[in-house]
């Protein structure tokens, strides 16, 4: 297969022209062909016939042919692109830009049919008329009959490839990030939020699951057409999105090439409708609440399994805290003495409010329609602030976005579309972020010292705030570190797009050319101002006079006014552009459709940091698409993508990334007419092609063709001269980072999908998806290089295979009752499943090593037995090469029995760490003027790990990020804060409980207990009620009073309930549970539109 | 026609149409060229000197940074020194927690880096343009020079390793890449031939030291020979009958199991030709002789001052390599513990590493033999206490009453050792008669250098003082001013007793071995070997036969090099480790408040040292990856 497709590569100028010869010729032969069927009713006309002539199908009864006219409008103006049909048949003709529309139907008895999106389908019969002008009626319900796809559109009936749209109105949640909305709203998407933090609270999410282990494997976004960023996407208001659509299968990412294999994210955004000016605004206002907290145990317990900690691994060890002191603060003595500080409390609040408000105004006439639209939110987070500084040092992220879309008719056949958008975020919160309050919580100690101490008589004249800390004063006070500044970032993105649209009719009809260039430009920056705290640490007390005396730890590095640091500046632009040329044409029974875009692409960042990293990035690519209908009951669809990526050589640059479908529309076919009324759609569809994937490795390798030399690295430097220690001579070295590799290239997704729509009654739509797929040249470590070769750097290859397959089932259910109840429900289930086909590891000698047949996401780990009763057992049982252990460690089964544990223990443990199932459904019901809604989703097989090492009591944990990235965090004594569940249940010499969650304890890291094993291992699934909502609609009546067209109060929640057999934290937050927790939110809002 | 003519049109302008945009997507096909020319390759490297020189450097980059101690398993990971808990760094090695899955201290990535950048840097400098062949000479020479230093390191570690002398090509194949590993033979004789090598074009001595003290000159490189050869010949690779069993997959014994006397006939030589080069260059062992004095020192003092210095004082006359690529600040500010009474409170020294009893034991008596062969000496009273007397004072605190185990020895004791009542000489306060000023230490339980205080000071009772510049000084604050000197990896004392030992054991006892010997014992304030062993010890004609003569260079070699990290290596060299590791590590019983009670020999850990531990664990991932690679026995 590769080699057909290097071969095709190497043609694929001549199949260009081909194809482009072949869509001319289809074009011309169209031309020709409507010509010629013009000339020949030309010629009728002059000429009636006197003879019969024999008819078939697909001829026009030429005796009782008839010419029909009309103009088409709503209740406003004019509306061109109306399709009318005749019914039953092909024939067909649209409305041009005036709203006319010229038809020739076969005889006086038709009925013809005018639809267009967004309005009812009306029927007129024919009966004589020649003039037929008509008022459509707007129609919110058939938004989805038309799917936006790459580069176009497509009516869903039509679909051939795999696309998944979400209704908009979904998308409404108690939330100002979009990206929250998606979990279990559509099927094929997996997606989990692991923070609470506002600004920082971005779901992750792949389309059917992850089979790449490059370092991207989201989808591709794209906002109107440009390629956008998670985040960037996360502050998209849902009022302002027209159209949602997942592209998940070949023939709808293909057109994408080498950068549509993740799956690709689709929206377009709100366009003006010719009409007066409409007005509607939403407000909101939310209270929001973790969902679930870590418990942490009282001072007093902290104090005595401290103090465990320490003499049960060595009785001789000094403790830490003496009896004296854990009487006295269990006594309640003296608190500025023996402090018991619930940091936890001091500083979280239990809740917080944000606000929402959104406001649109779209309207226009004939020659200009708009949509401008404004949006403010603000998220506030869950700190305390101390009222003594005059800042606030909360969470206060404000979002605001305007947005502008001008629809502008420049000539009869010139359209041109300007989309001017914002997007900007304005940041205040606390120096470390709300994530990194958590973290400096659970890595102080509550019973050292107090938050602050009280101005007493010897520092009456002190204007600063007295913070507590010990020893050097390198402890952490969370309460200091909250209250002792804040910072500022802004965040902003700006967008300018123009788009031209010309109607090539007069070449040949359903010509026409499109081209769009847009640029963005995003900045980041953030500064903070804080003090260095005063620290203060008991001197003395004297406790027959209960009098203490405190004095300063840091008096020379401390200050009183606010010092300054300076944040990244991220600067980044993006151009891009792309020409399209768009043929569309029916003309009986047949629908052709033909499509070649051409891209180019750009982006620059700077301060990247490297040379290599400051380049452009560019794509450039051609794409096309031709899709052939007959009689809507076949369809066949050809799409292709021929793109290049920089990142590789130039021989490996462009890729060729065909794909083809078939659909069949079993319900529409003549012997299906008895069933027609039960089953209202039975459709078959399957597709197969490739698509690429070029974001491999890490973003930083930018050019595998070349190497990477750093010519400056002080990490290689030597020093010499026997002025040591005082400016000694000295260079640094050179560091290969990569090696040079001119065959690397994407990775290609070959996919297959088959797909089965049903329709029961009018009512239910099911629509169950297969897919699978096989990712081949998966770039790859090789692994049979040994250290010996002396290499600096990986050697790679295009090596790896993975396959995975799955299904996605959505349901929809809709019924009316006479009352004027209405029901609906809708559900949908994605399981999404992986595994390694070719995987390169070394010789291993047993079996279960090997990842060949287990998932991309499969942890490797040991498989703990249980905890050791005592320290003979530990000592009689094979041993365990991690350092110390004994009684109450963690006993690993020795897989391989060769008598101790190593590497070679490690097998596949649990599910993968990306769920492989997530699921949704819900209902919504009304009456009268109350509407009620709810919504479940839930994910499953998924596995996470408790992280033993950020859990380890009194332990000085530096996570690994911190340790890489030089944290400031680094500069503090740290101690691990000890959960309650762990002080609840842990071996300890007293109650030698083998199976208890935490073994025995140990004042550092034990790294026998903390190696990756199922005995930290923990089922991820859940299910929980996501959303629950009750809406009023105020009557007609009153809206007319209130000179208003709509209004609808309603509250909702999210969160409520979750359903899980975990309770130390949050579920969905997997092994991160001591960050910022996930909110449960509470929402009140209305939505009024004036007309 | 008419029509047809009016559909040709039509049909053609949109060919155009068509033809223009495809024109566009050829034109374009430069635009994904977006990296501009000569961004930087390893090319580059040798495209002029000062680039070449930066890779000169590359390559000394990667030797261990000796005088720290998470690169030096040879500080803490024997018996020497022990530990605090709290630190975790190789005393894992010394407690027998060394693992295959990740081995502590493990360099196998590490210089096989080092070697590969070596051999880049051979491949590639004879490109560059603008060098004199003479420089380019010399840093080919030290370049082989670094190669054969890292193979070595490997060697002393692993035992056999595979040797690289050629760097394989990035796409080898994959058969070709899964390398053996060579006999010790061929791994020490490949060594040897690249010091021959390099011997041929580097400098005899440093012409601009401001610059370039610490690269590798001709007494280097022949003084390390040396050392090579001497392990050579050592037991632990020349016969070692322990190792028969270590074969390559395809069956070749890795070790030889007869020894060979030729290989010390090799040491003896090389060690002769390394010293005179040494010699000739004005090296000679250091006394203590400054430019400016201030107080007439006593002999006592100076000879102190002469052990002390002859480490701690940067580049003194017998320092023949110094590693520049490290220095000791880290390591004084660990060891130094809080001698001065006013400054109780800096948290900068530390007073860790803690001599256990059995290295302050090994020290010899004042009259230059061992403790347990002294006549004079009370070895079976040496718990008993005894109160300082005047005749003590510049040893130990006068008044002070200590136990007899610190009287009456050698003064490499009292310059290498802290403890209880020992007087620390220097760190600010230098007039040596005004001996109720200078610093002592006070180390029992909650004093201010004992045990109890805080999380750290010493474990033992011992500190060592050998290391600590004698003008470090504790300030107010935080301050602690350290005179830091970069560390030494071979001294001229070093090489006068490899020679002795060599000498030794290719011809058994001669005067010259007694020569050598006895000019560091010299240095030391010691009498000569002849005349303390006939005076004074029970065994007077010890150093007349092979075995004793032996058992005195071994432990006059522990003695003299004692904390520079040769204990670890010597022990293994001489396969004496698996008798002195599996020793218990003791020390006093330092939560007594009383003499009579702290005074007591307490065991702090009970280490043990299998035949397994004299080679490190080649890591499992290692071996995984390369099946033809065998591991070490035991492991």
């Amino acid at each position: 297969m590769n080699q057909i497709i290097d071969n095709m590569k190497k043609k694929l100028l001549p199949f260009i022209l081909l194809w482009v010869v072949l869509l001319n010729s289809a074009i011309y032969l169209n031309v020709a062909y409507g010509n010629a069927m013009h000339s020949t009713e030309t010629y009728f006309k002059n000429n009636p016939p006197n003879g019969n002539l024999e008819r078939t199908e697909n001829q026009i009864d030429l005796k009782q042919k008839k010419e029909i006219r009309g103009t088409v409008r709503d209740s406003a103006d004019i509306l061109p692109g109306v399709s009318v049909k005749v019914k039953g048949t092909a024939i067909g003709t649209t409305t041009d830009l005036s709203g006319k529309y010229i038809l020739d139907v076969p005889n006086d008895n038709v009925v013809l049919v005018f639809s267009m999106v967004g309005y009812t389908s009306q029927e007129i019969a024919v009966k004589g008329k020649e003039l037929i002008d008509v008022s459509l009626q707007p129609d919110d319900k058939n938004l989805d009959e038309v799917v936006v796809v790459g580069f176009g559109t497509q009516k869903r009936t039509d679909m051939v490839g795999s696309v998944t749209s979400i209704n908009v109105g979904e998308l409404k949640t108690p939330s100002s990030n979009l990206t929250n909305a998606l979990a279990g709203r559509a099927a094929g998407v997996i997606a989990y939020q692991r923070s609470g933090e506002p600004g920082l609270d971005n779901a992750d999410f792949f389309v059917r699951g992850v089979t790449t282990f490059g370092y991207k494997s989201s989808p591709l976004i794209l906002i109107d057409g440009m390629e956008l960023s998670t985040t960037d996407f996360a502050r998209l208001q849902p009022d302002d999105i027209a159209s949602f659509s997942i592209m998940k299968d070949a023939t709808s990412t293909a057109v994408y090439g080498a950068r549509g294999a993740n799956g690709v994210i689709l929206i377009t955004t709100k366009q003006g409708a010719v009409g007066k000016a409409k007005l509607s605004f939403r407000l909101e206002n939310s209270i929001s609440t973790p969902t679930r907290d870590v418990e942490l145990a009282d001072p007093i317990t902290y104090m005595k399994l401290s103090n465990e900690a320490i003499l049960t691994r060595n009785p001789l060890g000094q403790v830490l805290y003496s009896e004296d002191k854990i009487a006295s603060t269990a006594d309640g003595a003296n608190p500025i003495v023996y402090p018991a500080n619930d940091w936890k409390d001091m500083i979280f609040k239990d809740y917080t409010m944000n606000q929402r408000a959104n406001l649109s105004i779209s309207g226009g006439g004939g020659v200009a329609r708009y949509y401008v639209s404004g949006s403010y939110n603000k998220d506030n987070g869950i700190l305390n602030v101390d009222q003594r500084n005059n800042f606030n040092n909360n969470i206060d992220l404000k979002s605001y976005t305007l947005r502008s879309n001008i629809d502008i008719d420049v000539t009869k056949s010139t359209h041109m579309i300007v989309r001017l958008s914002g997007n900007f975020d304005d940041y205040s919160g606390p120096v470390d972020g709300g994530a990194g309050m958590y973290r400096k919580v659970m890595a102080s100690n509550p019973v050292l010292f107090p938050a602050y101490y009280p101005i007493d008589a010897p520092h009456q004249f002190v204007k600063h705030i007295m913070y507590g800390n010990y020893d050097q004063g390198k402890y952490i006070n969370p309460y200091a570190e909250l209250t002792k500044g804040y910072k500022d970032y802004s965040r902003s993105l700006m967008l300018a797009q123009v788009e031209l649209k010309q109607d090539l009719s007069m070449l040949t009809e359903g010509l026409s050319f499109r081209t769009m260039v847009n640029t963005n430009r995003t900045s980041y920056f953030d500064v903070s101002r804080y003090y260095n705290p005063y620290l203060y640490t008991l001197a003395g007390y004297d406790r027959l006079t209960d009098t203490y005396n405190i004095t300063n730890i840091n008096e020379e590095t401390a200050t009183e006014y606010l010092g300054y640091s300076e944040g990244p500046k991220d600067i980044s632009s993006t151009f891009y552009m792309e020409s399209m040329l768009n043929y569309n044409r029916s003309f009986n029974k047949h629908n052709l459709s033909g499509l070649l875009v051409y891209i180019m692409r750009q982006n620059l960042t700077a301060n990247a940091g490297d040379l290599q990293l400051s380049l452009p990035f560019r794509n450039l690519g051609i794409s096309g698409r031709t899709t052939y209908s007959y009689d809507s009951r076949y369809y066949a669809e050809f799409n292709f993508g021929y793109n290049g990526s920089e990142r590789f050589h130039e021989s490996q640059r462009f890729g060729f990334f065909p794909s083809a479908g078939l659909a069949w529309s079993i319900s529409n076919e003549k012997f299906f007419a008895p069933f027609k009324s039960t089953v209202t759609n039975l459709r078959l569809r399957a597709t197969y092609g490739l698509v690429g994937n070029d974001a491999i490795g890490s973003p930083s390798d930018r050019f595998f063709y070349l190497s990477n030399v750093n010519m400056n690295d002080a990490g290689k430097s030597a020093s010499f001269g026997n002025q040591v220690g005082s400016g000694p001579y000295s260079l640094n070295g050179v560091t290969i980072s990569r090696y040079a590799n001119e065959d690397i290239t994407w990775e290609t997704g070959y996919k297959k999908n088959a797909a089965l729509e049903l329709g029961l009654f009018d009512k239910l739509n099911i629509q169950a998806e297969y897919y699978t797929e096989t990712r081949k040249n998966i770039l790859m470590t090789r692994a049979s290089i040994p250290v010996t070769m002396g290499l600096s750097a990986p050697i790679r290859a295009n090596v790896g295979e993975a396959a995975s397959k799955g299904t996605d089932i959505s349901l929809d259910y809709q019924q009316s009752l006479s009352n004027g109840m209405w029901f609906s429900a809708r559900g949908n289930f994605t399981y999404a499943t992986n595994k390694y086909t070719v995987y390169e590891e070394p010789e291993y000698n047993e079996y279960y090593r090997s990842h060949i047949g287990s998932s991309i996401q499969q942890v490797y780990g040991y498989i703990a037995e249980r905890l050791f009763i005592d320290d003979a057992e530990a000592a009689n049982s094979p041993k365990q090469n991690f350092g110390e252990y004994g009684g109450g460690d963690i006993k690993y089964l020795d897989v391989n029995r060769d008598g101790q544990i190593t590497e070679a223990d490690q097998v596949p443990i649990g599910n993968p760490t990306v769920p492989e199932i997530v699921y949704g459904f819900g209902f919504s019901m009304g009456f009268k003027n109350f509407d009620f809604s709810a919504f479940f989703q839930g994910l499953a097989n998924e596995s996470f790990w408790i992280d033993a090492e950020a859990t380890s009591p009194f332990a000085p944990y530096y996570s690994d990020a911190e340790k890489a990235a030089n944290s400031s965090i680094l500069n503090y004594t740290v101690q691990n804060q000890l959960l309650k569940a762990y002080a609840d249940s842990h071996w300890s010499e007293d109650v030698r409980d083998v199976y208890a969650l935490w073994p025995r304890l140990s004042s550092t890291i034990n790294a026998n207990n903390t190696q990756t094993s199922t005995w930290f291992m923990r089922n991820g699934s859940f299910l929980r009620l996501k959303q629950i909502e009750l809406g009023y609609k105020l009557p007609q009546k009153i809206l007319e009073k209130l000179h208003t067209s709509y209004l609808r109060v309603y509250v909702n929640a999210s969160n409520l309930l979750t359903l899980s057999k975990f309770k130390l934290w949050d579920v969905e937050m997997g092994g991160n549970g001591l960050g910022y927790p996930i909110q449960k939110v509470f929402n009140i809002g209305l939505n009024v539109s004036f007309n | 026609m008419k029509h047809n003519s009016k559909v040709m049109k039509k049909s053609i302008i949109s060919s155009v149409y068509l033809l223009t945009i495809l024109s566009i997507v050829c034109s374009c096909k430069n635009y994904l060229d977006v990296v501009p020319d000569n961004v930087a390759t390893i090319d580059n490297a040798f495209t002029m000197r000062t680039q070449a020189q930066k890779f000169l450097f590359t390559c000394y980059s990667y030797m261990p940074k000796d005088g720290d101690l998470a690169d030096n398993p040879a500080l803490v990971g024997g018996d020497e020194m022990w530990e605090i808990d709290t630190r975790g760094a190789y005393f894992n090695i010394a407690k027998g927690l060394q693992n295959v899955v990740s081995p502590y201290g493990d360099r196998w990535t590490a210089l096989y880096r080092g070697i590969r950048d070596c051999n880049i840097f051979l491949e590639n400098i004879d490109k560059v343009p603008d060098m004199e062949e003479t420089e380019k000479r010399r840093w080919i020479a030290e370049v082989k020079f670094l190669k054969a230093y890292y193979h070595f390191y490997l060697v002393r570690m692993y035992g056999p390793i595979p040797i690289v002398k050629e760097n394989l090509p990035i796409n080898a194949d994959v058969e070709a890449v899964k390398v053996t590993r060579d006999p010790v033979d061929s791994c020490f004789s490949y060594i040897a031939q690249l010091i021959n090598e390099a011997t041929e074009s580097l400098p005899e001595t440093i012409i601009d030291p401001t610059n370039e003290a610490g690269r590798i000159t001709l007494p280097i490189a022949l003084s390390f020979k040396a050392k090579v050869l001497v392990y050579a010949a050592s037991p632990l690779f020349n016969g070692n009958t322990d190792q028969v069993a270590l074969k390559n997959p395809d069956g070749t014994a890795l070790f030889n199991p007869t020894s060979e006397k030729e290989k010390w006939n090799a040491a003896v030589s090389a060690c002769k030709a390394a010293i005179d080069l040494c010699h000739r260059m004005g090296l000679k062992l250091y006394s203590y002789n400054p430019d400016f004095q201030q107080y007439a020192l006593t002999d006592t003092i100076v000879t102190q001052l002469s052990i002390r210095n002859s480490v701690a004082e940067k580049w003194n006359s017998e320092i023949i390599w110094a590693n520049t690529q490290t220095n000791t600040t880290a390591l004084q500010q660990l060891m130094a513990t809080w001698w001065d009474p006013l400054y109780l409170d800096g948290t900068v020294t530390r007073g860790e590493l803690s001599p256990p009893l059995k290295i302050a034991e090994l020290f010899y008596s004042q009259h230059g033999v061992p403790i347990n062969e002294d006549k004079d000496w009370d070895y079976n009273g040496r718990y008993k206490l005894r109160t300082a007397t005047d005749d003590d004072k510049l040893y130990i605190r006068k008044d002070y009453t200590s136990a007899y185990f610190n009287f009456d020895r050698e003064p490499r004791y009292y310059a290498d050792l802290g403890f209880d009542g020992g007087i620390y000489y220097g760190q600010g306060k230098y007039d040596d008669s005004k001996s109720s000023e200078l610093f002592y230490l006070e180390a029992k339980f909650k004093q201010r250098n004992g045990f109890g205080k805080f999380n750290f000071l010493t474990v033992t009772g011992y500190y060592v003082k050998k290391l600590i510049h004698y003008q470090n000084v504790i300030g107010t604050g935080n301050n602690y001013s350290v005179t830091t000197y970069p560390w030494p990896l071979m001294r001229l004392s070093d090489l006068y007793l490899l020679y002795a030992e060599a000498l030794n054991e290719s011809a058994g006892p001669s005067e010259e071995a007694y020569d050598y010997l006895n000019l560091v014992r010299e240095r030391a304030g010691l009498q000569s070997v002849q005349d303390s062993w006939s005076n004074y010890s029970i065994n007077p004609s010890k150093y007349t036969t092979q075995e004793g003569l032996r058992a005195i260079i071994h432990q006059e070699r522990l003695i003299e090099l004692a904390f520079e990290a040769n204990r670890f290596w010597d022990l293994r060299r001489w396969k004496e480790a698996a008798n002195e590791l599996n020793k218990p590590i003791t020390s006093w019983d330092l939560s007594q408040e009383t003499a009579e009670a702290y005074y007591r020999p307490v065991v702090v850990f009970s280490p043990t040292f299998g035949t397994k531990n004299y080679f490190w664990p080649i890591k499992d991932s290692n071996i995984t990856a390369n099946r033809n690679i065998v591991q070490n026995l035991g492991w």
